[in-house]
């Protein structure tokens, strides 16, 4: 017995008699058996989260890991994962119940945590999750050199949102001079499959933001209005790169860009007039407008040099600037 | 003689003249009902048909355009259908919109920015082109000579000036200390004052270096706006390779389908001719 639980038998002692001996005793005893058995509570969804091929079981398990206060003043553990690691695990799971792991985890002995590692990125992408403040519910996704938050995860909320803002920082700015285009683009799929994992398991709310190959995604711009001189400057960008800026309807101006794929940057159809952004088409809705930063280089370079204007802006509830 | 042969040999002029406006009235009816562009063309002016279409010129036709002239809104737009057909396969470039009735505006190109380049008589058969906007493109063809885009100069030029107010920025520092050199020399000239000789040769020399002084202030006067103006140049720069963009496209476009600037013009001066040749062959 350590020396503490001595003192506590011995405390009603020392104190006076309000409760006997015994009653101490019944008392710390009842205590420890429902620390015990929360212990145990803990390895079953454990268990659980490692085991599961249900995703629901699965998604409860990691909620519940979350959230989970496995010490007490009563029973402390000494190795334990912390919540950020859940998060992790939970998104290797998922992946692995679609048989599509494609992201390693790893752990970071001096750091004491897990992170994730995507492989041919190795050396400048490691994930993990980041809290914006403890008491509140939801993850960032996070490189933690940069400290880039790709995405923001909730499990009560039912909510995935990536961030255009660290995708464009990290996937754009950074890996481009780095990585071939294959590599960031299976990153990419990663990031996507998540989201649709999500979505198909759960019901998730998921916003894709610039990573999303669907047709009539709207992508606001920072900037409120026209954005007339960007809008000038992409005409003789694209005319160098040999294709053309059109114009369409009332004032809208559209690229086309062969087969089939086309860029539109137009007022948004569903909110005020003022806010303009663009929206990609394609016939096979495979291509998103990261994609096409990637594919063309004077979409990139305009998009890059203009950026103050152009930003697709992240979701202002989940990011801030 | 009655009374009614008598007035009909002295009205029989009149009677005539009134036949012949009944008689066009008519045909120009009978041709409309008929959508007989051709014949509608030929009886508004038919001088114009004789000589360009039947290369014959008959002085003293009698002229009836005052009698339809409040009309020509209306046959204006009736004739539009298929003149604005035919001229969208001669120019594909040419985008028409009909604004007022009967009245057309055509751009030029369907890309980014295009400009506004002219109106449509459709009575005549005539693309009037906006002086302005025509000479810009008339000058980039005789440009091309010189291997320039219509902006060449003036871009080459501005840009020149922006890489000197970047200098002017970039050797701040320099004045700096050039500046406080030539003060540091003028108190030196200063405190040499009084002394016996060159009392003259100082007095020059301060003048010039206080003239210095002030040559270099006035550079960094320039060089505090320079940023303002760089940009102010690069917005000028802007608008002027978008402006040489779209009369590239228009370049590009017009030597696709006419081969040549010559060509266009030459096409454009037989317009009538060429239309009224096409209704022709589309009747037969």
């Amino acid at each position: 017995m350590s020396d503490e639980q001595e003192k506590r038998v011995t405390n009603p002692r020392e104190q006076g008699d309000e409760l006997s001996t015994t009653g101490r005793l019944m008392n710390y005893n009842e205590q420890l058996k429902r620390e015990l058995n929360k212990g145990l509570d803990f390895t079953r969804q454990l268990d659980q989260l490692i085991t599961t091929t249900d995703p629901h079981e699965l998604l409860a398990a990691a909620d519940k890991l979350t959230a989970f206060q496995l010490n007490s003043a009563y029973l402390v553990y000494p190795q334990q994962f912390s919540k950020a690691d859940y998060y992790l695990i939970f998104l290797n799971r998922l992946l692995q119940q679609h048989q599509n792991e494609t992201v390693t985890l790893r752990a970071d002995e001096d750091a004491d945590e897990l992170y994730h590692e995507f492989p041919e990125i190795t050396a400048d992408g490691h994930f993990a999750f980041t809290f914006a403040d403890e008491a509140e519910q939801g993850a960032y996704y996070t490189e933690r050199t940069t400290g880039n938050a790709l995405f923001y995860l909730n499990f009560q909320e039912k909510v995935m949102r990536i961030n255009s803002h660290a995708v464009t920082n990290l996937m754009v700015l950074d890996y481009t001079k780095r990585y071939h285009f294959e590599v960031i683009h299976r990153f990419e799929k990663y990031l996507l499959a998540v989201g649709q994992y999500l979505q198909q398991d759960f019901d998730f709310d998921v916003d894709f933001s610039v990573l999303d190959p669907a047709n009539g995604h709207f992508h606001p711009f920072r900037q409120v209005g026209r954005p007339e001189q960007a809008l000038d400057k992409l005409f003789i960008l694209a005319s160098n790169a040999g294709r053309m800026l059109t114009t369409s309807g009332a004032n809208d101006a559209v690229l086309d860009l062969g087969m089939g794929t086309s860029v539109q940057i137009t007022a948004d159809p569903n909110r005020e007039a003022a806010q303009w952004g663009l929206i990609v088409t394609d016939d096979q809705q495979q291509v998103s407008w990261f994609d096409l930063l990637f594919k063309y280089e004077f979409l990139r370079d305009w998009y890059m040099e203009n950026i103050e204007t152009l930003e697709i802006a992240a979701d202002s509830c989940y990011f801030g600037d | 003689m009655s009374n009614a042969d008598i007035n009909s040999t002295e009205t029989q002029p009149l009677v005539n003249k009134v036949t012949s406006k009944i008689d066009f009235l008519q045909q120009l009816q009978q041709a409309i009902e008929a959508h007989d562009d051709r014949q509608v063309y030929a009886l508004i002016d038919q001088q114009r048909y004789d000589h360009e279409i039947q290369k014959k010129d008959d002085e003293g036709q009698p002229d009836n355009t005052t009698l339809i002239s409040d009309v020509f809104p209306e046959l204006s737009s009736f004739l539009s259908t298929r003149l604005v057909e035919y001229l969208h396969k001669v120019y594909p470039f040419f985008y028409f919109e009909e604004a007022p009735e009967g009245q057309y505006q055509f751009y030029f190109g369907n890309w980014w920015g295009r400009r506004l380049f002219g109106t449509l008589d459709v009575l005549n058969v005539k693309l009037v082109f906006n002086d302005e906007e025509y000479e810009k493109v008339a000058t980039a063809f005789a440009l091309e000579a010189e291997h320039k885009r219509y902006n060449s100069d003036q871009i080459d030029d501005l840009s020149q000036e922006n890489d000197r107010l970047q200098q002017l920025i970039d050797e701040q520092d320099k004045r700096d200390q050039r500046k406080a050199e030539i003060r540091t020399q003028i108190r030196q000239l200063s405190q040499e004052k009084g002394m016996f000789f060159g009392g003259a040769k100082q007095r020059d020399e301060k003048q010039q270096l206080n003239a210095e002084l002030s040559h270099l202030t006035a550079l960094d006067e320039e060089a505090d706006n320079a940023y303002d103006k760089i940009k102010q140049n690069n917005e000028k720069v802007l608008a002027l390779s978008k402006e040489d963009t779209l009369i590239g496209y228009e370049k590009q476009s017009i030597v696709d389908q006419f081969g040549s600037f010559k060509s266009f013009e030459q096409r454009n001066n037989s317009l009538y001719r060429d239309y009224i040749a096409q209704l022709i062959a589309a009747q037969d």
